[in-house]
């Protein structure tokens, strides 16, 4: 028996020495090698990058987020591009004391702002995603993996749709931070941090990418909903021309006129004949929307997106079943400036003049109150039929990012900046357009002495408020920050000018710290 | 029953039930025939020295009867022919004497051997106490907590110098967080490493759903079940445990039969009874109500016409039961055990509690002459959880004004309201949420050990053992419920089963080497470990009706389902000697190298090595003039590293993540499942502490009172820390990568007397005071001095709102505050009022401008304290008098900071209209502060929270002059008082912040434990 057992000990450890592996490979996550040789792969992965402007992480609506250093769902692209665009202009204040964001109703931020960072990172997050989809569905990639020439074809088209959001992005960045690290997808995940460019080179990146793009895309009338066409390009052209003084200091207002007259002559997009329903649950049939993020109570949830803009806009004694919601958060609320652009607070001549008053003051005089300022209902969770929405917490209206009205707009102020291309008489017929629907009669219509500038500025903030355009188009009018007034700029309530070098937002101070070869925007 | 036949039986030995019952009766009588024939007298003395001996103990054997000796070391005592007497005290062998007929036996006691010669647990063996060199603290079983215990981390709270064992909340077995010298990490865990019977095993309450996870891990394991838990304090002890020791190594070994045993029985029952021990400062209704007149009058006509305390309405007293059996027996060559256990006992919050059935068998045998011993111990538990509703957060803001019940609500009957941000009904909660764990632990392992022949003192040791947990959560939310109105009800079941298997293979060689005077013992190992967890749940929602409960799946409008699976492996060699020279000298060397699958190929193996030296400075011949004095003086020095890896796994790998049902994204009309690249790095690796130890361990007066004390000093590196990476560099904005450096420093003194010891009258006392320094040393490589750190420690109120910073130079966790001003009777000024006058009002009307720039901004906030004590106490007291026993544990900490978080989440006026169409009560110190809106960074809240507990206090009582029988009963208060400044709930708040919290209880336990 003895001998037995040392026979069977010696196996015993002979056996045991060979058990030195260590490679335990993940399964119910996917590891890089594998995932990539699957073609429906490439699809899901698109949809992530376009999720990039909607979602927060991967368990919806909250849970395995994207970015981290911020709350979940305040990590949200559009919640925090729309604060940036929002808060600090005549628009919109938020009452909430949640860390530094009081600072953004009031134009005094600095380089810690975790809402500034936060928006920061998205915009990067987006453009590293495509880039990842870039170098994995290159040409040699697809060869090697083994596609059929149709899989091919559909992966090329989705590489170019994926550009388009990196475009998007870029555009976010340069809008808002202005001098921004540039990479593309020659530079690796691990290479070294990226070099920060010039707002000139940016611009023509942006521009040089549009272009290349513009004729891999569906065409308007037949892209699925939610996907960027050829429109969505011209679009995001016409936004970058129009602001390329702003970024490169030179006027590019004719190449605007030809972006827009593209998407006007490409017949698909027409304004749809209820101004609010643009905003409400079931805005996915508004043939006005060019591009925009896309949200469902079911299946695409976010407690950032228009969850936040229907939810934080509700509070005082509004009933919110009445926006098809559950309950209000009870914090964002218009300035009396955004009120006085319109005839009057009732909507009863301007239909297009949303506010909630009854137990709300036009003027405010704590921030932090709800029932300070009228209250702005203009995205709701209710459908075109007055139902409510897929579910009562997560809406399911969509966030436009462009939409025909923007367009006109756009147009008409290209031409009386002097672009060609285009006429004052179409410009005064497309304004008139939007303020017959917005009047329901002709009684609104301008003449074209009246198509000034200012009416332009003060025309988009009836037409286009809290839609996150505001400050851009202030900063194009020089309204932002040196020049104009209203309740709470820079911290006083009346409203004083503020220094020039708001008008771009610092960068973060932790990425400053990650990468030294980036240059902090004067002043900060 | 006639009395015939009760006498008959009776007689029987053997029979315990009846022999116990005979014995009983016959108390009374033992107190009549104490027959008493002649006196014997006598010296007790030093049988080495023969200095006189006083305190002896002289007992006749079998009976109460005995005496001490008296200053000069004689005694006096009444025997009949043929008694035997033993002689016993501390520090001296127990001797017994017949007597003949002799009237003075005079006895000469050796010093006791067994005293440096007990045996203590270390990683992988056993060890002489005297040979020790690492800092090891061995807490035996008659020194544990007493009381209504569920997890065995409990049974040592406040028994081990620089061990923190903080309850995070009063639910029954729920989690206890443990902190053995400070915490090592910031990222990854601190917690220590747990070995039962030679299994590390997965302490982890990893759950990715959030759901699974059950309460403490170590619930399943019976505390009448452990022999004694044996915590490896510094890197000398634990540096055996390599990668996984440097939070500190707590090895519980549990009880076992012995060859050659006679057959016994034990039992230990009690039942409890808890009550609430304190509550939560919120307004009553009538309080409430004159705060809405004069504050809110706007909103009068919300309140309702109730007065409801909703926090006695959720909360019971609460009644608990434990059952213990054990059998232990043995034969010539082999001993077993086996023991069940039942214990349930109730929350003090409705509808929470833990029940908990357990088995055990231990079986050991010697085969081949002693040659082959085979030793196999099987643990297996059945636990049954319910979860309270999560009502507490309700019942502290619901509006005292209203009513529990409204006939005409579409909500179960129950009073609500019909916004979402609203708190909901806790009666209702309570009432309707039906939220179970079920879970099945099985640990086991066998180790057969040989001893070679051929090489004398050589031996191999194969073990196999297994940890395996299988469990079910499941919750059951009805449509009626106010959470629900929009899912209409939810059905959510989450399996997990985790299954660890190991092997280990150890060498042993032992040889005393008299030629040159040395001894050496020398061990080698292998191990191998797995670990995988997979977690299978479905949710399911739109319930069409509520009355197929947990078996709503089929009827959901929606359902999801997810699966997760995480696998890991960790390979070991490692190496320990153990050398002693001239009976005085001690070296230990250890080492381990350790390989882990959560590290990528370049950074996966990792060797630990440590060194330890020891000196029995009192064996030296130069200090024999000293042994008068010390009965022990050891002086050791010890230095070695650890690591820590849990940090995930596949951290390393470029990893894909799917989405979620509820996060797909629209193509046209088609949902797709996202697919998400995962921020890694590449280079991931263990967190690294290397530690230096030295201590002193001391006896005096012969050792009635003996202590150790130790300094040391941990510093960390490679920490894992999650920092910000430039944009474009990985797959998101931050990574945990190794970058930090921390140390914790500090002081450890344990003292052990026997202050009386004589036979009638005993008393001895254990105190330990321990002090813990922790710093953070480096975060992220950046040297910008404005830059004040990473803020962490998020609270309820707002969004994202943090109170805590990690900052260089700072403790971790340090809390980051305003400096409130206050008025002359230090309360802090209300805020909306334009106090310093210049116009505005802003923060600086209430805030210190710390940092003199003119403004208060959120530079102004300043580091104010931390949540770790500066020091940590524990006193044990053990007193027996005749049968009678009383024994307590005093606990406390000095200098720890809680942040009361209730108080300033619902204390400012503000709260009460909420952001809509109900109101919300509020906590008692708006009364103090005034506040309207809300001050959550404002250093009022942050309280110094130093506490003195009395954690245990045990009346006990020993049936007298049984033979082979003992029968115990005691009475436990758990938590009988706490004396401390803070204003909350309770001071002990493992992280610090104070919300929401599970209430402590006070218990009562009546307890009775038998053996025969």
């Amino acid at each position: 028996m003895k001998k037995i057992f040392n026979i069977l000990s010696v196996a015993a450890i002979v056996s045991l020495a060979a058990c030195t592996e260590l490679d335990v490979p993940p399964k119910s996550i996917a590891s890089g090698d594998v995932i990539f040789e699957d073609a429906s792969t490439y699809e899901s992965f698109l949809a992530k990058i376009y999720a990039g402007f909607a979602l927060t992480g991967q368990q919806g609506p909250a849970g395995s987020g994207d970015i981290s250093g911020i709350d979940e769902g305040a990590s949200s692209y559009i919640r925090q591009y729309w604060q940036l665009q929002e808060l600090p202009t005549d628009e919109a204040v938020i009452g909430w004391a949640d860390g530094n964001l009081p600072d953004l109703n009031t134009m005094s931020w600095n380089d810690d702002n975790e809402f500034i960072t936060a928006m920061y990172y998205r915009v990067f997050y987006n453009i590293s995603l495509t880039n990842e989809f870039i170098r994995e569905s290159s040409d040699a990639n697809l060869d090697s993996r083994g596609f059929t020439d149709a899989e091919k074809e559909i992966i090329r088209q989705y590489r170019a749709e994926a550009r388009f959001v990196r475009a998007m992005s870029y555009w976010h960045g340069l809008d808002l931070f202005g001098n921004i690290p540039f990479y593309t997808e020659e530079d690796a995940i691990g290479s070294d941090a990226p070099e920060q460019a010039t707002p000139a080179e940016v611009f023509a990146y942006i521009e040089s990418e549009l272009i290349d793009i513009e004729n891999e895309l569906f065409d308007a009338a037949t892209v699925p909903y939610g996907r960027a066409s050829k429109a969505a390009v011209w679009a995001l052209q016409a936004k970058l021309y129009l602001n390329a003084a702003v970024y490169t200091g030179t006027d590019r207002n004719t190449d605007c006129i030809t972006a827009c007259n593209k998407i006007i002559n490409d017949g698909t997009f027409s304004l749809w004949p209820t101004y609010s329903e643009n905003f409400g649950a079931d805005n996915n049939i508004s043939n006005e929307i060019i591009f925009a993020a896309l949200f469902d109570g079911q299946n695409t949830r976010t407690y950032g997106g228009t969850t936040y803009l229907v939810s934080a806009a509700v509070g005082g004694t509004m009933d919110p079943t009445a926006y098809g919601i559950a309950g209000g958060w009870g914090g964002l609320r218009a300035t009396s400036a955004l009120v006085n652009l319109f005839p009057d607070e009732t909507g009863s001549l301007d239909q297009r003049a949303i506010f909630y008053t009854s137990g709300q003051t036009k003027e405010i005089t704590d921030i932090a109150e709800f029932t300070n300022g009228y209250a702005v209902p203009k995205f709701t969770n209710v459908t075109s039929t007055g139902a409510r929405g897929s579910h009562e917490n997560f809406p399911d209206t969509d966030f436009a990012f462009f939409r025909l009205a923007d367009i006109y707009l756009m147009y008409a102020e290209a031409v009386v900046r002097g672009g060609s291309g285009g006429d004052v008489t179409t410009a005064l017929g497309y304004v008139n357009q939007i303020r017959q629907r917005a009047y329901g009669t002709n009684a609104g219509d301008i003449t074209a002495a009246q198509l000034t500038l200012d009416f332009i500025l003060d025309e988009r903030g009836r037409e286009l408020y809290w839609e996150g355009h505001r400050r851009t188009d202030l900063i194009r009018f020089g309204e932002y920050s040196a020049a104009g007034v209203w309740p709470w700029k820079g911290g006083v309530q009346a409203g004083t000018t503020t220094s020039a070098h708001y008008d771009l937002y610092p960068l973060p101070s932790s990425e400053l710290i990650a990468n030294p070869k980036l240059k902090q925007n004067d002043q900060y | 029953m006639k009395a015939d036949n009760y006498n008959l039986r009776s007689k029987q030995t053997g029979s315990g039930w009846f022999r116990l019952l005979a014995i009983l009766s016959l108390l009374c009588a033992s107190f009549i025939v104490n027959a008493q024939e002649r006196t014997v007298s006598g010296t007790v003395s030093d049988g080495e020295t023969d200095e006189t001996l006083p305190g002896v103990t002289v007992l006749v054997k079998g009976t109460s009867r005995g005496t001490i000796t008296d200053m000069d070391g004689n005694y006096k005592i009444g025997v009949a022919d043929g008694d035997i007497l033993t002689f016993s005290f501390v520090g001296y062998e127990t001797k017994d004497v017949t007597v003949g007929s002799q009237s003075v036996v005079n006895v000469g006691l050796r010093l006791s051997i067994e005293q440096l010669a007990e045996i203590v647990v270390v990683g992988y063996g056993e060890q002489e106490k005297g040979d020790v060199t690492g800092v090891v603290a061995e807490v035996k079983s008659d020194d544990f907590n007493k009381g209504a215990i569920v997890s065995p981390d409990n049974l040592i709270a406040g028994k081990v110098a620089g061990v923190q064992i903080t309850p995070n909340s009063g639910e029954p077995g729920g989690q206890v967080s443990v902190r053995i010298r400070g915490g090592t990490s910031l990222t990854a865990s601190s917690e220590p490493l747990y070995v039962i019977d030679g299994v590390p095993i997965d302490n982890s309450a990893h759950n990715p759903g959030g759901f699974s996870g059950g309460r403490n891990p170590l619930n399943f394991l019976n505390p009448n079940e452990i022999e004694n838990i044996t915590v490896l304090k510094d890197a000398s002890a634990a540096a055996i445990y390599g990668a996984r020791g440097a939070n500190g190594v707590i090895i519980i070994t549990t009880k076992r039969g012995k060859a050659g045993q006679e057959g016994k029985v034990t039992y230990d029952g009690y039942f409890s009874v808890a009550e609430l021990a304190n509550r939560i400062d919120m307004l009553n209704a009538e309080q409430f109500s004159s705060v809405i007149i004069a504050k809110h009058a706007e909103n009068i006509d919300q309140m309702g016409t109730g007065n409801t305390d909703w926090y006695d309405e959720i909360t019971r007293t609460a009644i608990g039961q434990n059952h213990s059996l054990s059998f232990t027996g043995g034969t010539e060559t082999a001993g077993f055990r086996f023991s069940a256990g039942f214990q349930d006992l109730e929350g003090v919050v409705q509808n929470s509690e833990t029940q908990k059935t357990s088995l055990g068998f231990n079986y050991n045998q010697s085969l081949l002459d002693d040659q082959l011993k085979i030793n196999a111990n099987i643990k297996s538990s059945f636990i049954k959880d319910q979860y309270d509703a999560g009502a507490i957060g309700g019942a502290i803001a619901f509006d005292p004004t209203q009513n529990i019940y409204d006939a005409g609500s579409r909500w179960g009957g129950y009073f609500e309201y019909a916004e979402d941000l609203a708190p909901d009904n806790p009666v209702s909660s309570a009432d309707q949420v039906q939220d179970f764990g079920e879970y099945v632990r099985n640990i086991g392992k066998i180790d057969i050990t040989y001893d070679m022949p051929f090489v004398d003192g050589l031996s191999a040791t194969l073990s196999g053992g297994y940890d395996i947990n299988l469990g079910e959560r499941k919750r059951f939310l009805p449509s009626t419920l106010r959470s629900q109105s929009s899912d209409s009800g939810e059905v959510r079941i989450e399996n997990i089963k985790r299954i660890n298997p190991m092997v280990t293979f150890l060498l042993n060689y032992k040889k005393e080497l008299p030629s040159i005077n040395s001894s050496l013992n020398v061990t080698g190992g292998y191990e191998f470990q797995q670990f995988t967890s997979e977690y299978p749940s479905y949710r399911a929602y739109g319930l069409s009706t509520d009355v197929y409960g947990f078996y709503s799946g089929n009827i959901a409008e929606y359902s999801e389902t997810y699966n997760s699976y995480e696998s890991s492996r960790i390979i070991s060699f490692f190496g320990r000697a153990n050398y002693r020279f001239m009976d005085r000298y001690l070296l230990t060397l250890t080492v381990r190298r350790d390989g882990s699958s959560r590290f990528g190929p370049d950074n996966r193996w990792g060797v630990f090595p440590s060194a330890a030296l020891g000196w029995r400075l009192l064996d030296e011949s130069f200090m024999s003039s000293l042994k008068t004095v010390f009965s022990d003086l050891k002086v050791r020095v010890g230095y070695g590293i650890t690591g820590s890896q849990e940090i995930g796994n596949y951290r390393y790998l470029a990893t894909y993540t799917s989405s979620f049902p509820t996060a797909q994204y629209p193509f046209g009309d088609e949902y797709i499942t996202t697919l998400r690249p995962n921020g890694y790095d590449q280079g991931i690796k263990w967190e690294q502490t290397a530690s230096l130890n030295v201590g002193v361990d001391f006896g005096i007066l012969k050792g009635r009172l003996s202590g150790s004390i130790e300094y040391y000093e941990k510093n960390t590196s490679d920490l894992l820390f999650e920092v910000s990476v430039p944009a474009g560099t990985n797959m998101t904005n931050r990574i945990i990568t190794n970058i930090g450096e921390m140390q914790n420093r500090g002081i450890e003194l344990a003292l052990n007397s026997y202050i009386i010891d004589n036979n009638d009258l005993s008393w001895n006392v254990g105190f330990n005071i321990s002090h813990n320094q922790n710093q953070i040393k480096v975060l992220d490589g950046n040297s910008d001095e404005n830059f004040e750190g990473y803020l962490t420690g998020g609270i309820s109120g707002g969004t994202g709102n943090n109170i805590q910073i990690l900052s260089v130079g700072n403790q971790v966790n340090s809390f980051y505050v305003y400096r409130a001003i206050t008025d002359e009777n230090g309360n802090p000024l209300p805020d909306g009022v334009d106090h310093n006058g210049d116009g505005e009002i802003n923060l600086a009307d209430i805030y210190k401008d710390t940092n003199g720039d003119e403004t208060v901004n959120s530079e102004d906030r300043e580091i104010y304290g931390s949540p770790a004590p500066k020091f940590i106490m524990g006193l044990t007291s053990q007193t027996s008098y005749k049968g009678f026993d009383l024994s307590f544990t005093l606990r406390g900490n000095i200098g720890n900071k809680v942040y009361n978080n209730i108080a300033s989440n619902n204390g400012f006026y503000n709260a009460m209209d909420g952001s809509g169409n109900w109101l919300q009560n509020v906590h008692a110190s708006v009364l103090e502060t005034n506040y309207v809106t809300p001050q959550y960074f404002s250093d009022y809240y942050v309280e110094d929270a130093s506490f003195v507990r009395m954690d245990n206090i045990t009346l006990g009582y020993n049936v007298p002059g049984l033979q082979k029988t003992n029968i115990r009963v005691y009475g436990t208060v758990q938590n009988a008082f706490v004396l401390t400044e803070y204003s909350g709930l309770d001071p002990e708040v493992g992280n610090g912040i104070d919300n929401n919290p599970y209430p402590k209880a006070r218990t009562y336990v009546l307890g009775l434990s038998l053996g025969f």
